[in-house]
């Protein structure tokens, strides 16, 4: 055979089977139903794929998580749903992505569906709101919880029960070292355990410049101390954002910051990983779902705590996400969807689930058991941290929002501003959005 | 085909021959079609439908499309990330492409003499120029890494301080420029060792003989006979720089203010907010900056090619 000839033939049969290949939504192998997830790529997204089996073993549907890297995978979500349909029939989205969908008619709403066939009374209501609803309080359902999550405290519970530290701790601030209740403790154990002659560091801190580390990392101190992102009802952000409370709540954000490692004003998740996991850091903030791995790796050495109060008032990023179906893909795949997640939301299902790595659930009653609390060393931690959850904007103008926070809150970080006048340009920047975006009237 | 005097002549064979001269000239339309519809629709379309968009508020989601007049250029004077993208940028180009241009330049000199060698070490140079961005951004996270990077490292043992290259706000863009420097100097190395080359030996016979110093001989002679090449390497260079996106994205992401450069933003702007819109109007910003510097340069060149042609004719 010649190459021209060769070159023919297989242009010729590509062609043959581009036409012959199945179109429709079904797994070629054995012609089932087929159902496609997108999610992140992490330990839970695999676990989500192990559990489907489940279900497809019930309802003979095939279950495809596909997994896309953590940096790109909004964009990717988004670029996708600017097409006429989408390739997925879920897709796990955080909950800041919301309003967004909603909004632009990308997010089935599934209001009338989900009090029917799911059971809302075992999901956690501060789940339900921001994991769910769209717009907060309305009643209104867009989204169903998969991956609930909160950040939290891991730390090094060998440094705390070294009795030469705690003698020393003791002697210097007469009281016992133990893991911080209030945010005035947290700041002393930091102090105390800060020494960088030695390498050692007090504690690590969410402030990294990519997507909404340095806001996630912010949250608890402007929530804390009497602040807020704007006036829940009628958007007014001045005296909120940019008040005494947020300022305050800044400014011991910051001082906190001298306790830190090298590079601690700019650290996001995975650095502060980084900095608990090689062993330099006493006290370092995170995600849950990081916290398997640390206890896979450093067992017993590693304790948590709570993200601690301020006065009365103790606040915590939300973290995780909700499926959410999208309306760019067949009536027929939406009832699958709809299926999927009503089976997931299932107790005995939820119950399978958080014994994959990094898999956490809003389900109150798995909550409430002592066996879910003792599964797992950071599981107590978590079930008392999603009491006190609170999240950022998921209006659709979220992001744009989130990149005014991360530039301000950044200049003040890195002492460009001073904190009250980060957040007054803070403030005139999410007011300009808001108003943009007909939110603010 | 009809050949005349040794001369291929392609289309009109004259006036007989009639149907020939129509049948070429499909011949020649349809060899050119096919480049000309690519040309069209990946470049002319998406430069006029972009245009069209950069007067809407497009969403990259879809969405109902209506015109927002010339709203999304008069933001740009509102919007305090773009003065600060421009001003990151216009830093950017001059530092990189400046320290280039030198350290290229004066490489070059030290390699125009023939030693052995030469070709290994020309070679081994170049291959950083060679390697794709995005991979050396990520390879020199690895370096630069405040904890455990190979730099630091370097810096400890002999006793110097150890910096945060990639979280300390006064060095993000230092490291930067760091890496635009190493990848990109062969570059100007090359062109200036190209410009130095085609030097004629003659003249630098003449000025010998005229026993000109070596000071002279380079301030006369070589600089102002290598100058349009080292130019031209100038414009490259700083049209390329203008466009930074695969090093800011690989070490610090497109939303660091003390980093993102005009592509970084405009990316922020349409992948992550969504706004086609504006974005398109930002990109048409960009290009504006980009034709006004390029004239300038190439007005540049001009001249100094016409001095270069003024100073070889004396």
């Amino acid at each position: 055979m010649t190459t021209k000839a060769f070159l023919s033939s297989v242009i010729f049969a590509a062609l043959c089977s581009a036409m012959v290949l199945p179109t429709s939504a079904q797994d070629p192998a054995t012609d089932a139903p087929t159902l496609t997830i997108w999610w992140a790529q992490w330990d839970p997204a695999v676990g989500l794929q192990t559990l489907s089996e489940d279900f497809t073993k019930e309802s003979g549907i095939v279950v495809k998580v596909q997994q896309i890297p953590w940096p790109s995978y909004q964009e990717q979500v988004f670029l996708n749903f600017g097409n006429k349909t989408t390739d997925f029939d879920i897709v796990i989205g955080d909950s800041q992505w919301l309003g967004r969908g909603a909004d632009k008619g990308l997010y089935l709403e599934l209001t009338d569906w989900i009090g029917e066939a799911v059971d809302l009374s075992t999901i956690h209501p501060l789940a339900q709101r921001y994991l769910m609803e769209y717009p907060e309080g309305s009643g209104r359902y867009y989204g169903a919880p998969c991956e609930t999550d909160a950040i939290g405290f891991v730390y090094r519970k060998d440094w705390f029960e070294d009795p030469a530290e705690k003698k020393a701790f003791q002697v210097k601030y007469s009281r016992k070292l133990a893991p911080p209740d209030t945010w005035q403790e947290f700041r002393d154990i930091a102090e105390h355990f800060h020494r960088p002659d030695e390498k050692r560091y007090g504690t690590a801190l969410l402030t990294g410049r990519g997507y909404d580390s340095i806001t996630m990392g912010f949250q608890p101190f402007l929530w804390a101390w009497g602040g807020a992102w704007a006036d829940p009802e009628t958007f007014e952000v001045q005296g909120h954002v940019n008040g005494l409370g947020a300022v305050a709540g800044l400014e011991a954000f910051i001082d906190l910051l001298q306790f830190t490692p090298p590079g601690g004003e700019s650290s996001d998740y995975f650095q502060n990983l980084d900095a608990f996991t090689n062993g330099s850091t006493a006290m370092v903030l995170d995600y849950f779902p990081f916290y398997p791995g640390i206890v896979q790796n450093m067992g017993d050495q590693a304790g948590f705590f709570v993200v601690p109060r301020n006065g009365d008032t103790r606040a915590i990023s939300l973290g995780g996400q909700g499926f959410s179906v999208s309306t760019k893909t067949s009536a027929q795949q939406q009832e699958l969807a709809k299926q999927f997640i009503a089976w997931f939301q299932r107790t005995e299902v939820q119950e399978k689930w958080i014994t994959f790595p990094g898999c956490f659930t809003a389900n109150t009653e798995l909550l409430q058991s002592q066996a879910f609390r003792e599964a797992y060393p950071f599981n107590s931690t978590f079930a008392e941290s999603l009491d006190h959850l609170r999240d950022f904007w998921n209006v659709p103008v979220y992001n744009e929002l989130l990149s005014a926070s991360l530039r301000n809150l950044g200049e003040a970080l890195d002492k460009v501003k001073t904190p009250q006048e980060a957040l007054d340009q803070l403030a005139m920047e999410h007011e300009l959005i808001l108003r943009g975006a007909g939110l603010l009237k | 085909m009809p050949t005349q005097g040794g001369e291929i002549t392609l289309g009109r064979g004259g006036e007989n021959s009639g149907g020939g001269a129509d049948a070429d000239r499909w011949l020649k339309v349809g060899f050119v079609a096919p480049a000309l519809l690519v040309l069209i629709s990946v470049n002319i379309f998406p430069l006029i439908y972009s245009i069209w968009l950069s007067f809407t508020n497009a969403d990259l989601v879809g969405g109902g499309i209506r015109s927002v007049g010339t709203l999304n250029y008069s933001f740009l004077f509102f919007d305090p990330r773009y003065a600060q993208a421009l001003r990151t940028t216009v830093l950017f180009v001059a530092l990189a492409v400046g320290i280039e241009l030198v350290l290229g330049y004066g490489l070059a000199l030290c390699l125009r003499p023939t030693f052995r060698g030469k070709p290994i070490l020309l070679t081994a140079l170049l291959v950083p120029m060679m390697m794709p961005p995005a991979v050396m951004g990520v390879y020199w996270t690895l370096i630069l890494n405040g904890s455990f990077g190979v730099l630091n490292q370097a810096l400890g043992l002999l006793g110097l301080p150890e910096l945060q290259w990639l979280t300390d706000p006064d060095l993000k863009l230092v490291s930067i420029i760091l890496i635009d420097v190493w990848m990109w100097t062969p570059f100007t190395i090359l062109i200036s060792l190209a410009g130095l080359n085609a030097i004629p030996a003659s003249i630098y016979e003449a000025a010998a003989v005229d026993r000109a110093t070596t000071w002279m001989v380079f301030r006369r002679i070589t600089l102002p006979m290598s100058a349009p090449l080292v130019g031209l390497a100038a414009l490259l260079r700083a049209t390329d720089a203008l466009k930074q996106f695969d090093l800011v994205m690989a070490i610090t992401g497109p939303n660091d203010g003390a980093t993102q450069t005009l592509s970084a933003l405009l990316y922020q702007v349409m992948f992550r907010d969504g706004k086609v819109g504006l974005a398109s109007a930002y990109s048409y910003m960009v290009l504006v900056v980009v034709i006004a510097l390029a004239s300038v340069f190439l007005r540049y060149l001009a001249s100094l090619q016409h001095r270069a042609s003024a100073t070889e004719a004396t």
